[in-house]
């Protein structure tokens, strides 16, 4: 089972969504792989591995090949889809004034 | 050294700090022992030893999540959720593994395997290699649980005016720093996007990363300066350097201000985290202003529990002893999203489900929970002398109604605490101006209210029609356009002859050029950020209030940008 899905956070696979996608991956009963969507099957990489996930060094705006095998590959993958497609907090931290960039306006 | 020496980085924190050199080298008692002949090495014994040191390393890293939670806030504490992964990252722990069943110790094992992981990250271009640093974390972690060897230094622990030289340090080592006590920390590596630089942003720690070898030359006990906003390391400063980089400190009006003819004005300080409190104190802030609540809903799975607000409440009334704290109620929606409060996709956000709408509908439950964190936080500063006054406010509100229902959500919450006879009490309370609709109701809310804050930023923006995230209309988002100006007059005229105070809390307040401007207004709180607080403290001091008010006539006046600009004395 594969998809294609684009990577929406900021701070695309890195810190933050790439340790999600793996807490996510663990979830399920499935054996998950991910790489650039324009990679070969053969250049996937585990995604069950944060150090492999991370050093995909996919960036926002990129799209991902999924692929998925095992009783829950279906439902491992829309949950993938559900958080590379959500524009979660990206790792930017504090901007340079010190002011809370989710704080909004006021 | 002899003489003044500069050294050149990347400045990470934008303040300045002196203090007393000291380097920090945890990598010193990580020696590994020898290498072992394979056949004297039992993998049993080694496995276990990986397992048990994996488990260690997993308690500190979730030690070390909390305390960065607490500290620097959500945002900052994420970064530990990424080791725990790399912990468990199953391909590194079955290469350690399998190196220990070929007959290497463990300690060895993890460093051969993590240094290859290191070496590969840092290969690749800057974002990558700044990620190598989270990596090098977890791996110290592994070894020192293996030898058994606790840090070199105890971070949390240093003397006061320590200014903390290393070749990196590590997210975790960042997060122990104490901000009251650590002037400023300079690395010989780093970026300033690094999560420890983040962190050391954060806490409002100066830094300057990125050094490069030259730092070494810096010995133990050497007068440092760190200036975060040159990105410079001065050695042995002399007294114009150190009064140059610290005069933003120089000028802090501990007390209350009034205008020269006695008008007390409020200067409070925004805060958006906890560790903001004491940097705000530190700078003389009367209280806070606007105690943003969503740090402690963002980054996380689910909301928080009414514990865990009642205390990040009481820990912002006890830093402010002797003042008001003013508390928003949840503001999420527009720009601000939150994944598990499952907000509504909408086309214009901004002109949706937001504010105080979704905490009187959608949200009533968590809007629920918050007031009795809140209503009990407020019996706290009533009965403590240690605690300052809670203040609550409810943001974006634009119909009376609005107002009503929050109003009566707090009543029936304090009925159900007096049934479960629980200590509580009732706040002051307030509305956020931040739309023109409760601009033009001004009179009708501050009847019904103790307080009214204005926004300048959200309303700058709804009533020029303009997002203040986009370039293409920075021109319109300006608070000095006199359509803003009169519904800020509006605000305070309609307030007039209430027992209603007016507050602002925006980037307008903190402006000492706009100081006489907003005092003529008629405001008596003024709040923003920590760092502009000296500034405008002294600049209420020389302020006359009639002349202040024959300004604000002068500018309210006025039919253009321009004009205003002129009247309040900035270039045209």
């Amino acid at each position: 089972m594969e998809r294609i899905v684009e990577v929406v956070p900021e701070a695309g696979l890195h810190a933050r969504p790439a340790s999600k996608l793996v807490k996510t991956v663990n979830g399920f009963d499935a054996d998950v792989s991910v790489g650039r969507a324009e990679d070969d099957e053969d250049d996937l990489v585990r995604a069950d591995s944060m150090l492999a996930v991370t050093g995909l060094n996919v960036e926002h705006g990129e799209s991902v090949r999924l692929v998925a095998e095992g009783p829950d590959a279906e439902a491992a993958l829309d949950a993938i889809e559900d958080l590379l497609m959500s524009p979660v907090e990206g790792d930017g931290g504090k901007d340079e004034d010190g002011e809370d960039p989710h704080g909004g306006p006021e | 050294m002899t003489g003044v020496t500069t050294l050149a980085g990347i400045g990470s924190t934008p303040r300045s700090g002196v203090g007393v050199a000291r380097w920090y080298r945890p990598e010193a008692n990580l020696t590994l022992p020898n290498r072992p002949d394979p056949s004297a090495v039992d993998p049993e014994v080694q496995r276990e030893r990986f397992a048990s040191a994996r488990e260690a390393a997993r308690e500190g890293i979730r030690r070390a999540r909390d305390r960065a939670a607490e500290r620097a806030g959500e945002e900052e504490a994420a970064v530990f959720d990424a080791h725990e992964a790399f912990l468990d990252d199953p391909g590194l722990v079955d290469d350690v593994e399998s190196a220990i069943d070929d007959g290497t110790l463990a300690e060895h094992a993890v460093r051969d395997r993590f240094d290859e992981a290191v070496e590969r990250f840092e290969r690749m271009d800057g974002r990558m290699a700044e990620r190598a640093d989270d990596l090098r974390d977890v791996c110290d972690r592994l070894l020192r649980a293996l030898l058994d060897a606790p840090t070199a230094t105890d971070l949390a622990s240093l003397p006061a005016g320590t200014v903390l030289l290393a070749e990196r340090l590590t997210p975790s080592e960042t997060a122990d720093l104490d901000p009251e006590t650590v002037a400023g920390i300079a690395t010989v590596a780093g970026g300033r996007t690094s999560h420890a630089a983040i962190i050391a942003r954060s806490l409002s720690i100066p830094a300057v990363v990125g050094v490069g070898e030259a730092l070494a030359e810096i010995a133990d006990g050497t007068e440092v300066l760190v200036d975060g906003e040159a990105g410079e390391i001065v050695v042995d400063p002399d007294e114009s350097q150190r009064a140059a980089a610290l005069n933003d400190d120089a000028s802090v009006v501990p007390e209350p201000v009034s205008t020269a003819d006695g008008r007390p004005i409020e200067v409070a300080a925004n805060v958006g985290s906890a560790a903001e409190l004491s940097p705000a104190r530190d700078r003389g802030a009367d209280g806070i202003g606007l105690f943003r609540t969503e740090f402690l809903f963002l980054d996380r799975e689910s909301p928080p529990d009414e514990e865990e607000q009642y205390e990040a409440v009481v820990a912002a009334l006890e830093a402010f002893p002797n003042d008001r704290v003013v508390v928003r109620t949840l503001d999420v929606g527009g720009d601000k999203r939150v994944p598990y409060l499952d907000l509504p996709e909408e086309p214009n956000p901004f002109l949706g489900r937001r504010g105080i709408r979704l905490s009187l509908e959608e949200h009533a439950d968590l809007f629920e929970r918050q007031l009795r964190a809140l209503l009990r936080a407020a019996a706290h500063g009533g009965n403590e002398a240690a605690a300052g006054d809670l203040a609550v406010m409810f943001p974006m509100v634009s119909r009376i109604e609005e107002v009503e229902a929050a109003l009566d959500a707090v009543e029936s919450v304090a009925a159900d605490l007096a049934d479960e006879g629980v200590e509580h009490a009732v706040p002051e309370l307030g509305a956020m101006v931040e739309t023109p609709a409760a601009a033009f109701l001004a009179d009708a809310l501050a009847n019904r209210l103790d307080f009214l804050s204005v926004g300048t930023n959200d309303l700058a923006g709804y009533v020029m029609v303009a997002d203040r995230e986009n370039d293409g209309v920075a021109d319109y988002h300006d608070p000095l356009h006199p359509a803003v100006l009169r519904a800020i007059d509006r605000t305070t005229r309609g307030a007039e002859g209430t027992h209603a105070w007016v507050g602002m809390c925006g980037e307008m307040a903190g402006d000492p050029a706009l100081t006489e401007l907003l005092v003529g207004l008629g405001l008596e709180e003024l709040s923003m950020s920590a760092v502009t607080v000296p500034a405008v403290k002294t600049r209420v001091r020389e302020v006359d209030s009639a002349a202040a008010r024959d300004l604000a006539e002068e500018a309210l006046a006025c039919e253009t940008r321009g004009e205003v600009r002129e009247v309040v004395g900035l270039d045209g």
